[in-house]
C-alpha cells in the first residue's frame, strides 16, 4: 500500500481458486483516485453499451461475450505495479481501446440479423479479418469495416485466458488436427458453433499471418459465402513481401479489393478521406518511432504491454480511420517526454534490457508487465511492434493516387506478424540481431508459440545465433490461445528457471514468482 | 439562499456517498466478484440454446 | 496376377534420393533442378541440357538434427528433407528452386541454405524462392509468369546457359506430355471393375516419374504399358472395397500398400506426388507464348489447399467427386501428413462435406512421412472396408 514503485508485494492480491484478485492496488492518493477516476469511465462505458436491449439480447445469444464480464480485470492487469505517467499512458490506450471494442460491438449486433437486424446499416457494413490490416478501407469514409472476430476471439482471450478453449474444442470436434494455431482453429469454431453475428454486404479476408489463417478462412467463408449469401474477396497478399517481384500482384490485389467494395456496397472510393487516415497513419509512425527512440536510452517510457498491444489496435485495426486515435498519441507521447525529462523507470530497478521476439501469449498478455515487476527485464519492445515505418503519400495528386495503392498494398503485406513470418529468414531471424544492437539490449526473450511453423522451422537457428553473438536467450513455450497446453505459471516457470539457475539472479518481488492464477481470468 | 445551501448538502451527501459506495466498490474489487459470481450461471445458460452447428 | 517386368526397377528408383538415373543423366552433362513443391511448373525444369527431380527422403530413419532445427511440430516431410540435406543426401542437386507453398517448406529450404548443407563444391548452385499465386485469377497469372521467369528461367540461363526460348519450352512440353499420356493410360486400367494393375504398382510407377529424368524412364513406361494390355488381373474378390486416397504429400508407397493389404484398392490418387491432376497433359495453343500457357493450366488445375479463392476451394470438393464417380470408388480416405496445416483444414472441410453433402463413406487419418507397417492406421483402414461393406449390404437390402 505505497506511493512508490515497487514497494508492493504484487503476487499478494492474488487467490487460489479465484477468477479475481482480493482487491485493487493503493498506488497512493493521487494515482489511486486516477486509476478509481478511470475505472469509473470504463463502467459508464460498460453502463451505456448495456443499456441498448439488443446489446442485452446478444449478451445472452453470444457465449463469447461473457467474457465481456472480465473488461475491468484486464486493465488492472496492465495497471500492475505502475505509478504516474506509465500508469497514465496505459490507461489512455486501454480506455481507448475497450471504447473502441464497445463501439464495435454495438455496431455488430446492430446490424446482426438474429439481433438488431438492421438491414440498411448492415447494407453498409463490410466484414474483415480479426488479424487483417484495414487499410484497404481507408478511401470508405461511409462504410462501416467490422471485424467479427475480434470481439469473439481476439479480444476475448484478452479478457479470459479460457476464452477461446470452447470454440477450439468445437473445431476439433469436427476434425481439425489439434496442432494447429489456435487462434484461426478458434476463429472456425465460433463459425461452425453457429455463434457469429450475420450482418454486413460483403466480407474482405487476408492471408494474414501463416498458413493456419489463411486455411481458416475458408471455413469461415463456406458458411458466409453459401449460407449466409454474404460475397467474400480473399485478398492474397504476397509472402515473400519484401521482394520487388511481386509489388505489382499486391497493388493489383488492392485495386481489385476496392472494386468489389465499390460492387457490393454501391459505395465509390474517396480520396480526399484516403488522404486524410494516410496524415495520421504517418503521425502514428511518427510518434512510435519517437517512443521506440527513447527505448534504446537508459529510460525507456512506452514499452512493454504498453507499447505491444495499442500499436496492434492502431497500427492494424484503426490504420488511421478512427481520429481519436491521433489524440491518443499525442497525450501518450507527451506523457512519455515528460517523464523521460525526469529521467523516471516503471519499477525500482532495471536489470536486463530485453527484445521479446516471436508470438506473444494472448492468454497471457501481461506477462511483460511481470517480467519487469518480478525479475527487473524491461521489454524494450517485441516482434509484433516492429512493423512498417513507411511514410506514406498524402498529398492528393494523381502520381500519388497510384502511389497510394503501392502504399496501402505495402501495408497489407506488412501486416502485424506476417511482416516477420512471411518473408524469409532476413525479417524474423536476422533482422532480430540488428534489433538487439540498436537497442542496446542484453538479452532476448523468444516466446515459441508451439503450433507457429514459421517460427518453429528458424529454432535452431535462433540458437545458433544466440551462442555466436553471446546474448542470453530465453525460450518461452506456449500455445497462444489454450492455456491447457501451457498454463500461465508453466510460461513463468521458464523465465524463473532460467533467471535461477543460467543468470544466477533472485526476484525483485518474490510474491511473483509463483502465483495462483491458473483458475483467474 | 437556505434552499441553495440545502440543495447544496443533498448533492455533497449524494456524492459523498456515491463516492464511498463506488470506492469500496472499486478497491475491494467488488465489480469483478459479483461478475465472476454470475459468469457460471451464463455458461450454463449458453449450454441449453440451440445451435445449428456445422461447417 | 503376374508381376510388371519392369516394378523392380522403378522400385529401385525410388530407394535413393539420388537414384541410378540421376547418376546418369548427371554424367551426360545435365543439370539436376530439385524441386519441393507441385506449384513448381515442373516441365519447366526439363529444358533441353537439365531434368527434374522432386526432393524425397526415401528410408527416413532419425529426425534428430532437422528436429532441433525446426522443432517437432513442423511436419516430417519438411524435417525428413532437412535430415537427409544435412547427412549430405542432396549433394547431387545443382540448384533448389522452392515456391513458398507452405511455411515448413519455406523453412525447411532456408535451413538447408543457412546451414550451408547443399550444393558444397558446386560454383554455380543456387536456391531460388518463388511467389506462387494463392487465388487463380488474371493478376495471378501474371505474378505466376514474372515468378518463373525471374526464378526458374532467369537462373538456369544465366547459372547454366540453358536455353529457355520459347521454342525450347514447347520441347519440355512435348516431352513431359508424352509421360502425361502414359501415365494417364496407364492409370485408366484401374477403372476397370477388376484391375489388372494394383494402387501400390501404379503409386511406384508415377512416383517414378517425379524423382528420374522423364527422357530416361519413357522407354520403361511404354513397356509397362504394352504389358498391360494383356495382362490377366486377379480373380475378384481380392480387395473388398476400391478407395480413393485425396490429401497432402505421399512420397511413401508402403501407405498405398497398406491400404490395399487391408482390403481396400486404391483406384484414384488425388495427392501431392498422385498423377491427378499432376500428370495431366499441358495443352498448348500456337497464339500465346509457352510459359503463360504452362503458368495458367498449373494455376487453374492446382488442387492444393494454399489456393484461398471461394471457386477454388468449392472446386476441391467437387473435382473429388467428380474423381470419386470416374474411378467408381466405393469411399474416399482423407489423408495428412502429421503438422501439415493446410491439409488439416482442407482434410476437415473435405471429409465433411464428401460425407455430409455428396455422401461418401468418408476415413480422415493423419499419418507420419514413413509409415511403414503401421497396425493402428491398418486397423482403421479394416474398419473403414467393413463399413463401406455394411453399407453396400445395406443398401443391397434396401433395394430389394
Amino acid at each position: 500500500m505505497a506511493k512508490q514503485v515497487g514497494a508492493d508485494r504484487l503476487g499478494d492480491f492474488y487467490k487460489e481458486g479465484s477468477r479475481v484478485r482480493k482487491r485493487r492496488e493503493w498506488r497512493g492518493l493521487v494515482d489511486t483516485m486516477y486509476d478509481y477516476s478511470r475505472w469509473l469511465g470504463i463502467m459508464m462505458t460498460l453502463g451505456k453499451f448495456v443499456m441498448k436491449p439488443r446489446n442485452v439480447k446478444a449478451m445472452f445469444r453470444y457465449r463469447w461475450m461473457a467474457n465481456y464480464l472480465a473488461v475491468p480485470m484486464m486493465v488492472d492487469r496492465h495497471t500492475q505495479g505502475l505509478r504516474g505517467e506509465y500508469l497514465r499512458i496505459c490507461h489512455e490506450e486501454q480506455d481507448l481501446v475497450i471504447k473502441d471494442v464497445a463501439n464495435l460491438l454495438d455496431s455488430l449486433f446492430r446490424g446482426d440479423r438474429r439481433i438488431g437486424n438492421d438491414k440498411k446499416f448492415s447494407d453498409k457494413v463490410v466484414l474483415v479479418d480479426e488479424n487483417e490490416m484495414t487499410a484497404v478501407m481507408m478511401g470508405f469514409p461511409t462504410l462501416k469495416c467490422l471485424s467479427r472476430e475480434t470481439p469473439s476471439t481476439y479480444v476475448s482471450v484478452l479478457l479470459n485466458q479460457r476464452a477461446a478453449c470452447h470454440y477450439i474444442d468445437v473445431a476439433q470436434e469436427f476434425g481439425l488436427a489439434g496442432d494447429v494455431c489456435p487462434m484461426p482453429e478458434a476463429e472456425a469454431g465460433v463459425s461452425i458453433d453457429d455463434d457469429a453475428p450475420i450482418l454486413g454486404a460483403c466480407a474482405i479476408q487476408c492471408n494474414t499471418t501463416c498458413d493456419g489463417s489463411l486455411l481458416g478462412n475458408g471455413v469461415i467463408s463456406q458458411r458466409l459465402e453459401h449460407e449466409d449469401g454474404i460475397p467474400v474477396f480473399q485478398l492474397a497478399a504476397p509472402l515473400r513481401h519484401r521482394e520487388d517481384d511481386v509489388q505489382e500482384y499486391a497493388a493489383q490485389e488492392i485495386r481489385n479489393a476496392i472494386a468489389f467494395i465499390e460492387k457490393h456496397t454501391g459505395v465509390k472510393w474517396d480520396w480526399g478521406a484516403y488522404f486524410e487516415c494516410a496524415k495520421r497513419v504517418n503521425y502514428a509512425t511518427k510518434c512510435r518511432l519517437e517512443w521506440l527512440e527513447m527505448n534504446r536510452t537508459p529510460y525507456p517510457q512506452v514499452f512493454g504491454s504498453n507499447l505491444a498491444l495499442y500499436t496492434e489496435t492502431n497500427y492494424m485495426a484503426i490504420c488511421g480511420r478512427i481520429a481519436a486515435f491521433e489524440k491518443a498519441d499525442t497525450k501518450i507521447t507527451k506523457l512519455a517526454r515528460q517523464a523521460y525529462a525526469k529521467k523516471k523507470m516503471a519499477a525500482k530497478e532495471y536489470r536486463h534490457r530485453a527484445i521479446v521476439w516471436g508470438v506473444q501469449s494472448h492468454y497471457y498478455m501481461d506477462f511483460l508487465v511481470w517480467l519487469l515487476n518480478c525479475w527487473g527485464i524491461v521489454p524494450l519492445t517485441d516482434m509484433l511492434s516492429m512493423v512498417s515505418t513507411k511514410e506514406l503519400v498524402t498529398e492528393d495528386t494523381p502520381e500519388n493516387r497510384e502511389q497510394a495503392i503501392y502504399d496501402m498494398a505495402w501495408l497489407t503485406e506488412n501486416m502485424i506478424m506476417r511482416n516477420r513470418t512471411h518473408g524469409g529468414y532476413k525479417v524474423l531471424l536476422d533482422e532480430l540481431w540488428e534489433f538487439v544492437e540498436m537497442f542496446n539490449a542484453d538479452m532476448v526473450i523468444l516466446w515459441e508459440h508451439m503450433s507457429c511453423k514459421a517460427l518453429d522451422g528458424m529454432h535452431g537457428l535462433f540458437e545458433e545465433k544466440a551462442r555466436e553473438k553471446g546474448i542470453p536467450l530465453v525460450w518461452v513455450s506456449h500455445d497462444l490461445f489454450d492455456p491447457r497446453i501451457i498454463s500461465r505459471q508453466g510460461v513463468r516457470d521458464q523465465i524463473n528457471s532460467f533467471m535461477r539457475t543460467v543468470m544466477q539472479e533472485e526476484p525483485i518481488d518474490p510474491s511473483l514468482e509463483i502465483l495462483p492464477d491458473d483458475q483467474s481470468w | 439562499m437556505s434552499i441553495f445551501l440545502h440543495v447544496l448538502k443533498i448533492i455533497v451527501i449524494v456524492i459523498a456517498i456515491l463516492f464511498g459506495v463506488t470506492f469500496t466498490v472499486y478497491i475491494f474489487n467488488l465489480d469483478m466478484k459479483l461478475t465472476a459470481a454470475i459468469e457460471p450461471w451464463l455458461l450454463k445458460h449458453y449450454d441449453k440454446i440451440d445451435r445449428d452447428q456445422h461447417l | 496376377m503376374k508381376d510388371l517386368k519392369n516394378l523392380i526397377f522403378f522400385e529401385n528408383l525410388l530407394l535413393e534420393a539420388n537414384n541410378e538415373l540421376i547418376q546418369k543423366a548427371q554424367s551426360e552433362g545435365k543439370i539436376c533442378a530439385c524441386y519441393t513443391c507441385e506449384n513448381t511448373p515442373e516441365v519447366l525444369l526439363n529444358l533441353d541440357g537439365c531434368f527434374s527431380a522432386r526432393l524425397r527422403a526415401p528410408r527416413t530413419g532419425s529426425l534428430d538434427i532437422s528436429t532441433y532445427y525446426m522443432t517437432s511440430f513442423l511436419c516430417e516431410y519438411s524435417r525428413a528433407l532437412l535430415e537427409r540435406a544435412i547427412e549430405g543426401g542432396y549433394n547431387f542437386a545443382d540448384c533448389i528452386i522452392t515456391p513458398d507453398g507452405c511455411s515448413m517448406m519455406n523453412r525447411c529450404i532456408e535451413n538447408m541454405e543457412l546451414l550451408e548443407a547443399v550444393g558444397k563444391g558446386k560454383d554455380n548452385f543456387f536456391f531460388e524462392y518463388m511467389e506462387i499465386p494463392m487465388k487463380a485469377d488474371d493478376n495471378g497469372l501474371n505474378l505466376y509468369v514474372l515468378q518463373c521467369k525471374n526464378h526458374i528461367l532467369k537462373p538456369l540461363s544465366e547459372k547454366y546457359g540453358i536455353d529457355t526460348s520459347d521454342a525450347a519450352i514447347r520441347k519440355a512440353v512435348k516431352e513431359h506430355n508424352h509421360i502425361c499420356e502414359l501415365i494417364r493410360a496407364i492409370g485408366d486400367y484401374r477403372k476397370e471393375d477388376n484391375p489388372r494393375i494394383t494402387g501400390y504398382e501404379f503409386n511406384v510407377i508415377t512416383l517414378a516419374t517425379y524423382v528420374a529424368p522423364k527422357y530416361l524412364i519413357a522407354d520403361k513406361l511404354e513397356e509397362t504399358l504394352e504389358e498391360l494390355k494383356t495382362r490377366e488381373p486377379y480373380e475378384k474378390g481380392k480387395f473388398r472395397a476400391r478407395v480413393m486416397v485425396v490429401g497432402s504429400e505421399v512420397d511413401d508407397t508402403d501407405f498405398v500398400k497398406l491400404i490395399e493389404d487391408s482390403g481396400a484398392y486404391v483406384c484414384a490418387d488425388r495427392f501431392c506426388y498422385g498423377s491427378l491432376p499432376g500428370r495431366n497433359p499441358i495443352i498448348l495453343n500456337d497464339e500465346e507464348d509457352a510459359l503463360t500457357q504452362i503458368c495458367r493450366q498449373y494455376m487453374n488445375r492446382g488442387e492444393c489447399p494454399r489456393f484461398m479463392n471461394t471457386q477454388k476451394m468449392d472446386h476441391r470438393r467437387i473435382y473429388v467427386d467428380e474423381l470419386a464417380k470416374e474411378y467408381k470408388a466405393d469411399g474416399i480416405i482423407y489423408e495428412q501428413m502429421k503438422f501439415c496445416d493446410p491439409w488439416a483444414y482442407e482434410k476437415m472441410m473435405g471429409s465433411q462435406i464428401l460425407r455430409n453433402k455428396y455422401g461418401y463413406p468418408v476415413l480422415a487419418v493423419d499419418r507420419p512421412y514413413s509409415i511403414g507397417t503401421s497396425g493402428q492406421m491398418q486397423t482403421r483402414v479394416q474398419a473403414f472396408v467393413e463399413s463401406i461393406e455394411i453399407k453396400k449390404i445395406q443398401r443391397g437390402d434396401a433395394n430389394g
